[in-house]
């Protein structure tokens, strides 16, 4: 009996050679059931040999892969029937209408999602009738994500979903896929957008040179990698540098009149920082508190690879 | 029963695509129906009224003419056709993404046939009906189902050759410009714009080593009043047969779901 295991995803030791160049070098990840899974990492880090191999699409070199409890290297009907797919190139035939092709695709599940509804879902209502090849590159995505997900499937892989969207387009995909989360659906998200893994992924693994160089729930990444979180300001008369130095725990940077402090305790820090201004009467602009980001840490931690 | 139903959604949506694509219905059913008014109507003004077949039978020559148009368009519904349109279908990443779902690869392949077949049998019953109606072409009677046979071994011949050529076309423009070329030389060895009695020995003999030659021949002497018995010939059904085999060995073995020429 194969042991079923809790994770929708499990890696372990994964590794992947082309000839001499190796392009994923022993990687170790879970996912969750019902998580969304942010997978990043700059052009030529192995994303996209890892995803495809996730997927069913390629052969791996060494390593232990379950995806639902199934070795993707042998990818049978009924695995297939509960993992979605939204590859990374548009590859639907220009010629069929939004709803042909959403509607062929149904047929080839088992349990389908209603059709109309899920055009609907995407927001491609109006485009129903409207051919493939005649919509904007933000709608054909809309239409690559409707059919990635019209078998209804347990796990959805969606590889870099929103390239190519305006903002509005991408808070609508964001808003789909939070929608998805919370049907309990597991997601697999590829994305260049460090903003958008931030709003949806639960936890990240960021990829570089065919490894993992860091994982961990989203919002503790930059913690656990010992960034601190960032308190600026502008000085604007009735304060100087020397009246606020002290309420730091660590020294700050000052630039003209604008002061900015890395602080492991932004709590406290804030707490005396404003306690001075209010004892004084005196006035602080322009305060930003900012928590270590994704997209620093992510560019700290693939800089040194040319791109 | 579903699977059924799979072949049917892909087969309807070949054909829309098709009936949406100008260049495919200008040279798959257009162009036929344009040759075979063109070559009626050259010979109602001079030429042979009567053409001999290597087999010794003696037609018509609208009945030659019609016979070989039909021979002529049964490779572009089914040779032509599935070339050019698949590997822009694999170059795009299409069929990968078909193959990332649960639809069964074969399916694929009996769409494309099923396409194919409903093609190659419409087009013979336009230039048929055409060449009875308008030239007085004598639609056969005993002969009949050695035509239709004829029609159906030349597109499962046609069909396998043409997905068999996909796997060495990797650009679109390879594919729509290497199957199109192959069929019209091969109409110039096989008796179909040129009387195969006024042909030179040695283009008559090149012609016979290919399958288009002996659809020709199948078809035109089932058209020949004075065809015996069934009309079908041993040769022309065997070297069909032979083609069609050596194709669906190439295409099941050689067949690619994923882009090549991003990986050559």
């Amino acid at each position: 009996m194969p042991v079923v295991s809790e994770a929708a995803i499990s890696v372990s030791g994964l590794r992947k050679a082309y000839g001499e160049n190796e392009a994923v070098r022993g990687i170790d990840f879970e996912v969750a059931a019902g998580e969304v899974f942010g997978f990043l990492g700059p052009n030529g880090a192995g994303k996209t040999t890892t995803i495809e191999i996730l997927e069913g699409y390629r052969e791996r070199s060494a390593g232990e892969v379950a995806v639902l409890g199934v070795d993707p290297a042998a990818p049978t009907r009924a695995w297939r029937n509960r993992v979605g797919l939204v590859l990374q190139e548009c590859e639907l035939d220009p010629l069929w209408t939004v709803h042909e092709a959403v509607a062929l695709f149904a047929r080839f599940y088992e349990r389908p999602r209603p059709v109309e509804e899920t055009i609907e879902l995407v927001g491609l209502g109006a485009k129903r009738d409207a051919r493939v090849g005649t919509l904007s590159g933000g709608q054909k995505r809309r239409a690559d994500v409707a059919i990635g997900i019209i078998g209804d499937p347990d796990l959805i892989f969606l590889d870099e979903p929103t390239t190519g969207f305006d903002p509005t387009a991408r808070r609508d995909a964001w808003n789909m896929i939070e929608g998805l989360k919370a049907l309990g659906k597991t997601v697999f998200l590829t994305t260049h957008y460090m903003d958008e893994a931030q709003h949806l992924a639960d936890r990240v693994a960021i990829l570089r040179d065919g490894r993992i160089v860091a994982q961990g729930r989203t919002e503790e990444l930059g913690e656990s990698l010992g960034r601190r979180t960032v308190i600026s300001f502008t000085l604007n008369g009735g304060l100087a540098i020397e009246d606020v130095r002290s309420a730091f725990s660590t020294p700050p940077q000052v630039s003209g009149n604008r002061i900015e402090v890395e602080t492991a305790q932004p709590q406290a820090d804030l707490h005396r920082l404003l306690s001075v201004a209010e004892e004084r009467g005196a006035a602080i602009d322009d305060l930003e508190v900012r928590r270590p980001n994704l997209e620093d840490i992510f560019l700290e931690l693939t800089r040194e690879q040319g791109s | 029963m579903k699977d059924r139903g799979i072949v049917l959604a892909q087969a309807r949506m070949a054909i829309l695509v098709a009936l949406r694509t100008p260049r495919a219905m200008i040279f798959t059913v257009l162009f036929p129906l344009i040759l075979l008014v063109l070559f009626n109507s050259l010979f109602n003004h001079g030429g042979r009224d009567t053409a001999t077949l290597p087999n010794d039978l003696k037609l018509s020559a609208q009945a030659y003419f019609t016979a070989g148009i039909v021979a002529y368009s049964v490779p572009l519904s089914t040779f032509t056709t599935p070339a050019v349109s698949q590997t822009p279908q694999r170059e795009n990443g299409q069929l990968k993404r078909y193959r990332g779902t649960p639809m069964p690869p074969w399916t694929f392949i009996a769409a494309q046939i099923t396409r194919a077949t409903a093609q190659a049998l419409f087009m013979t019953a336009v230039l048929l009906a055409v060449g009875a109606v308008a030239y007085g072409v004598p639609v056969p009677g005993s002969t009949f189902p050695a035509f239709v046979l004829y029609v159906i071994l030349g597109t499962a011949t046609c069909c396998s050759l043409g997905i068999a050529l996909t796997a060495f076309t990797t650009t679109p423009d390879s594919a729509s410009t290497i199957a199109p070329f192959t069929v019209v030389i091969l109409a110039f060895f096989s008796g179909i714009w040129i009387p195969v009695d006024q042909l030179p020995q040695w283009l008559e003999t090149i012609g016979k080593i290919f399958p288009l030659y002996h659809l020709a021949l199948g078809l035109q002497t089932t058209l020949s009043p004075s065809a015996k018995g069934s009309g079908i010939d041993t040769q022309n059904v065997l070297v069909l047969a032979l083609w069609a085999i050596a194709g669906a060995r190439i295409a099941s073995t050689r067949f690619r779901w994923e882009p090549q020429a991003a990986r050559a």
